[in-house]
């Protein structure tokens, strides 16, 4: 009996010890340094539960690796995963840290400047020359490949053909066209049904990033954080072809997102420049359908330009905690190298990836009778793969505020260049 | 029957035990039950007590967040009122699409200014304009059309109290929106009193729970009553949006008696509730305390219960084994020494059990043991006393028997019958040689035989030969002993009373061995006499002894008194035919009389 006893105290000493040692492991890989230890379970942050966060899903079911790990999938709002990031990471404290986050693309390079420790890089995890080359830009840094893309914003012009043809125009004459062609159109679409062209929110100024990006310009100089507004030839002729929209009276003012899919819905503007994530708000409305079609997006009036440009977006990052090559493995093995699982995107939830080999995918070719019969996703995946690469750098939200105010002075008659120089002047201001 | 008496001689041997144990285990059992309910009792009151006043001060403290957010509501609406702006861009109409831009734009400028006020409350601002301009600053809050909400009864409702800032609780219509309290405020142009937009504050329900989320626990609740009797937020998902009538009376009356709390019984459980009444939302704040499972968190009445359960087997067995211990011991001695009787005080109790039956043996033993040395001491005394009485009865030889026989002998002399008086003097020697020495001492037959012939020849020397008396000795019993002068009083006896009525006779004295007896008979053939009774001594009237102090009573009692009770004297008489008195003793040789001795002693 006393053996026995003798027995349970060495066993129950060996477990103390041996969860001691682990604990010292955890700690050590916490701290970021190259120990690491396998865990059972990864943990994924996405916010939409209609639309990442069911990719995610899709992508657990898809997974055909051989690690043997659960995947959690937390859902959280947008706001909240960037403010947890950001108290977490500049605290250094990896305690509650997921493994796998989503991140807006517009966002991503602020999270990868401020915490260039904090992420796990893929560059060997991941074949770059597989995803959209301004995917890649906007998730790498420093040369290393930080993100692995999801969704494309490749954004494109959805147009009402019956519109069109009631002014005398074919879906060949909106197809590849300049802003300035497209206010031509829109003057005599205006003048022959009454309809405005497109729909414009005097705070939300993503009008003009499409147009800026066309010729591969930012609000940023390449390095991510120089505000790179006066003089910047670009942003001057977005500028002007906003403010002659705005003379040319074809812009239908909204104000927010029900007013924006409402003037659509409803029939009041005859085309919607925008990312490709709105088609499933176009067909909403079940009525017009056979009546809109899908072209490239206008390009600015300038040479270089092309018709591709992006709206949002927003890749997967590793952050660098413990599980981080799960985590890696995990990634590679759905949207890393999966084509089915991005035939699926499409199919179930709508999601059109930037992974250049799933083009070739049935799904990708199927026919979409609501654009009349327009093989939709083989479009848009084009065009993917001609938006010209940009680094969206730190700002662009902060910068955009100070550009809102701008434009409200440029619109009432103030002198570009000074307006540009007045804001050049803020944002550097604010920003440094 | 013999079951029964077995019981009930069980029950009577252990009544000490089982009247004891009885009153220790129903005064443990009291104790205990009376502690305990009371315990309970006492913390609970106490418990409620501290419970009521600590929610008190909670829901002042949510009152507090309450009117906080209120106040931040009051604040963005005057400046909503107030602001050039946005009364400009809610009136304006037929405006250019330039100028429509310019609006949307200051309106936003102004509005995002003004919603920092409620931002950290996380409400939403909705400003709607009655030329069909909404401005919603988080659009994700509330997807909501201008349609839709210039329609919504709540904007009617509004509109028809244009003065007041209004709460308004908006259900969860799909499953995609949540439940709202909304604070409204028409916008009026005060100079006209015409309505020119509608100011909304929408809340999450999930928001609002926040200002009090952090007091309630599962058995603790918080409802938000308004004047409809609706619940509009609770800590209780599942309440959300019912009707409670009931509980908002109850609120009512707490708020307008200023009670405490009081005792509620809704929603099938019994509670306390607690209200407070938040005017500028017209909503009762009600907070419910769900009595029994805050007492069981409390108090675990079971637990207590099984304790006291625990506590009472243990003492009880303790009691049991104690008691059982104490009283078997004293039960035990009892019954030894009720049994003493049986066992003529001789035997000693036995010395166990616990310290005090053992003392209580010990003493009882001591004593027993004294009393038998007394006992003794008595017995040894009165045979002294009696050895001593025998001893000065046979050393009284009577002075008329001396001085009779002497007087007999003179008359001899002077008859000049000289052979006869020396005779005479010579049995007379002999005789009171023999009589006077130790009575203890015992002497041959042969020796008491020769005493015998002396007397009688005494006797018939002066009173004539008229009673003959013969002796028949056998020769096997010459040698064996007997306690002298054992015969001398029947012969006297039969000398001096037998021959009464006859004035001649025979007295016949035989002496044989009867299996391991000596018989000794004396029988004569004179007047004989009634006897009465059990024909032993008793019956024999003693008048006076002639020779000695030892009478024929005597005789017996001493031969009871040296060889015990099998032995004795017989008489047999009857009347005109003579008396015969039979005398058995054991038979002894000479050496044996140191042993006699010893038999008497013990």
């Amino acid at each position: 009996m006393k053996k026995f006893y003798l027995m349970l105290l060495l066993v129950v000493g060996m477990v103390v010890l041996a969860a001691c040692s682990s604990g010292d492991e955890e700690a050590s890989g916490g701290s970021g340094s190259e120990g690491s230890s396998d865990v059972d379970t990864i943990t994924a942050w996405a916010w939409d539960p209609a639309f990442n966060i069911a990719a995610l899903e899709h992508a657990k079911e898809a997974y055909n690796g051989d690690g043997e790990y659960e995947v959690n999938v937390i859902e959280n709002a947008q706001d909240d995963i960037i403010q947890k990031l950001n108290t977490g990471l500049s605290s250094g404290t990896t305690n509650g840290m997921p493994n796998i986050v989503l991140i807006e693309d517009y966002r991503a390079q602020s999270f990868l400047q401020a915490y260039p420790d904090a992420f796990h890089p893929l560059t060997d995890v991941i074949n770059s020359d597989d995803f959209a080359d301004y995917k890649i830009a906007t998730t790498s840094f420093e040369g290393e490949q930080y993100g692995l893309p999801f969704d494309s914003g490749v954004a494109a012009l959805y147009v009402r053909t019956d519109y069109l043809e009631e002014a005398g125009y074919t879906v060949e004459d909106v197809t590849n066209i300049t802003w300035q062609e497209y206010i031509e159109i829109g003057k005599d679409v205006k003048e022959t049904t009454g309809k405005n062209m497109l729909t414009l929110d005097p705070n939300d100024l993503a009008q003009v990033r499409m147009m800026i990006q066309t010729n591969g310009s930012w609000y940023v100089e390449e390095d991510g954080s120089t505000p790179n507004l006066a003089g910047n030839e670009t942003l001057e002729k977005a500028f002007e072809t906003y403010k002659e929209m705005m003379d040319a009276d074809i812009a239908k003012i909204v104000s927010d997102w029900s007013q924006f899919v409402g003037a659509f819905n409803s029939g009041d503007v005859a085309s919607v420049p925008t990312g490709n994530w709105i088609t499933p708000s176009v067909k909403q409305a079940a009525d017009q359908s056979g009546n809109w079609a899908v072209v490239p997006m206008p390009r600015l009036d300038m040479e270089g330009a092309v018709n591709a440009s992006n709206l949002g977006g927003s890749s997967w990052y590793v952050l660098n905690v413990d599980g981080k090559e799960q985590a890696a493995d995990f990634l590679l093995n759905t949207f890393g190298s999966n084509p089915d699982l991005y035939q699926t995107l499409v199919k179930e939830i709508g999601a059109l990836g930037t992974y250049s080999p799933a083009a070739e995918g049935d799904a990708y070719a199927v026919e979409d009778e609501f654009f009349g019969g327009q093989q939709l996703i083989t479009d848009l995946s084009t065009w993917t793969d001609e938006i010209p690469a940009v680094n969206y750098g730190l700002h662009t939200y902060a910068i955009e505020d100070i550009l809102v105010t701008g434009m409200q002075d440029y619109l009432n008659g103030a002198e570009l260049t000074t307006v540009l120089e007045n804001v050049q002047g803020q944002a550097e201001a604010q920003l440094k | 029957m013999k079951m029964k008496k077995k019981a009930f001689l069980i029950l009577r041997n252990n009544s000490l035990f089982i009247k004891m144990f009885l009153i220790m285990v129903i005064s443990i059992v009291a104790v205990s039950l009376l502690i305990t309910f009371s315990s309970i009792r006492m913390s609970s009151n106490l418990f409620m007590d501290t419970f009521s006043i600590s929610n008190t001060k909670a829901l002042e403290q949510i009152e507090t967040q309450f009117e906080d957010y209120s106040y931040a509501i009051v604040g963005a609406t005057h400046e909503v009122q107030n602001n050039g702006t946005i009364k400009r861009v809610l009136t304006q109409t037929n405006a250019s699409t330039l100028e429509t831009y310019r609006s949307y734009h200051d309106i936003s400028q102004q509005i995002e200014r003004i919603y920092r006020t409620v931002e950290s409350y996380d409400a939403n601002m909705i400003v709607l304009g009655n030329n069909e301009r909404l401005y919603n600053v988080n659009y994700s809050n509330w997807p909501v059309s201008w349609e839709v909400l210039r329609n919504h009864p709540i904007t009617e409702y509004t509109i028809n109290r244009p003065n007041t800032l209004l709460y308004q609780y908006l259900p969860s219509t799909s499953f995609t929106d949540e439940p709202m309290i909304v604070a409204t405020k028409a916008l009026m142009e005060r100079s006209t009193g015409e309505i020119y937009g509608v100011l909304y504050f929408p809340i999450r329900e999930a928001q609002l729970k926040q200002f009090y989320e952090g007091y309630t626990s599962v058995e603790n609740e918080v409802l938000l009553v308004d004047a409809t009797g609706k619940i509009v937020s609770s800590n209780k998902q599942d309440m959300i949006g019912e009707e409670a009538n009931d509980i908002l009376a109850m609120a009512k009356e707490v708020d307008e008696e200023q009670l405490e709390f009081k005792d509620a019984h809704v929603f099938d459980t019994d509670y306390l509730l607690m209200s407070q009444y938040l005017p500028t939302y017209n909503m009762y704040l009600v907070n419910l305390v769900n009595k029994d499972a805050v007492l069981d968190n409390l108090i675990n009445t079971k637990e207590i219960l099984l304790i006291s359960l625990g506590i009472v087997l243990l003492a009880v067995i303790v009691v049991f084994l104690i008691s059982r211990r104490m009283t078997n011991s004293i039960s035990r001695l009892v019954k030894q020494i009720s049994a003493m009787a049986k066992h003529d005080f001789n035997m000693p109790v036995a010395e166990t059990g616990g310290y005090e039956a053992k003392k209580i043996a010990n003493a009882f033993n001591s004593m027993l043991s004294e009393l038998q040395e007394y006992v003794n001491l008595v017995v040894l005394a009165q045979q002294k006393q009696r050895s001593a009485e025998l001893m000065a009865l046979q050393h009284q030889i009577n002075p008329h028997f001396l001085y009779n026989t002497l007087a007999s002998i003179k008359f001899m002399i002077q008859q000049g019958k000289k052979e006869k008086a020396t005779d005479m003097i010579h049995a007379l020697i002999s005789l009171l040689q023999n009589a006077l020495s130790n009575v203890d001492q015992t002497i041959t037959v042969e020796q008491e035989i020769t005493d015998l012939k002396n007397y009688v020849l005494i006797n018939q020397a002066r009173y004539g030969d008229g009673i003959k008396v013969n002796f028949f000795i056998s020769p096997d019993c010459l040698d064996r002993q007997l306690p002298k002068l054992i015969l001398q009083p029947f012969i006297e006896n039969a000398f001096f009373h037998a021959f009464n009525e006859k004035k001649e006779g025979f007295v016949q004295i035989l002496v044989s061995q009867k299996g391991d007896n000596l018989l000794c008979e004396i029988a004569d053939n004179g007047d004989g006499m009634e006897i009465k009774g059990d024909h032993t001594k008793e019956d024999i009237k003693e008048k006076r002894h002639l020779f000695s102090g030892i009478g024929i009573r005597n005789v017996h009692e001493r031969i009871q008194l040296l060889y015990g009770e099998e032995y004795g004297v017989e008489i047999t008489s009857k009347k005109g035919e003579g008396t015969k008195v039979k005398v058995e003793l054991p038979l002894q040789k000479t050496d044996v009389s140191t042993k006699s001795k010893e038999i008497t002693r013990t």
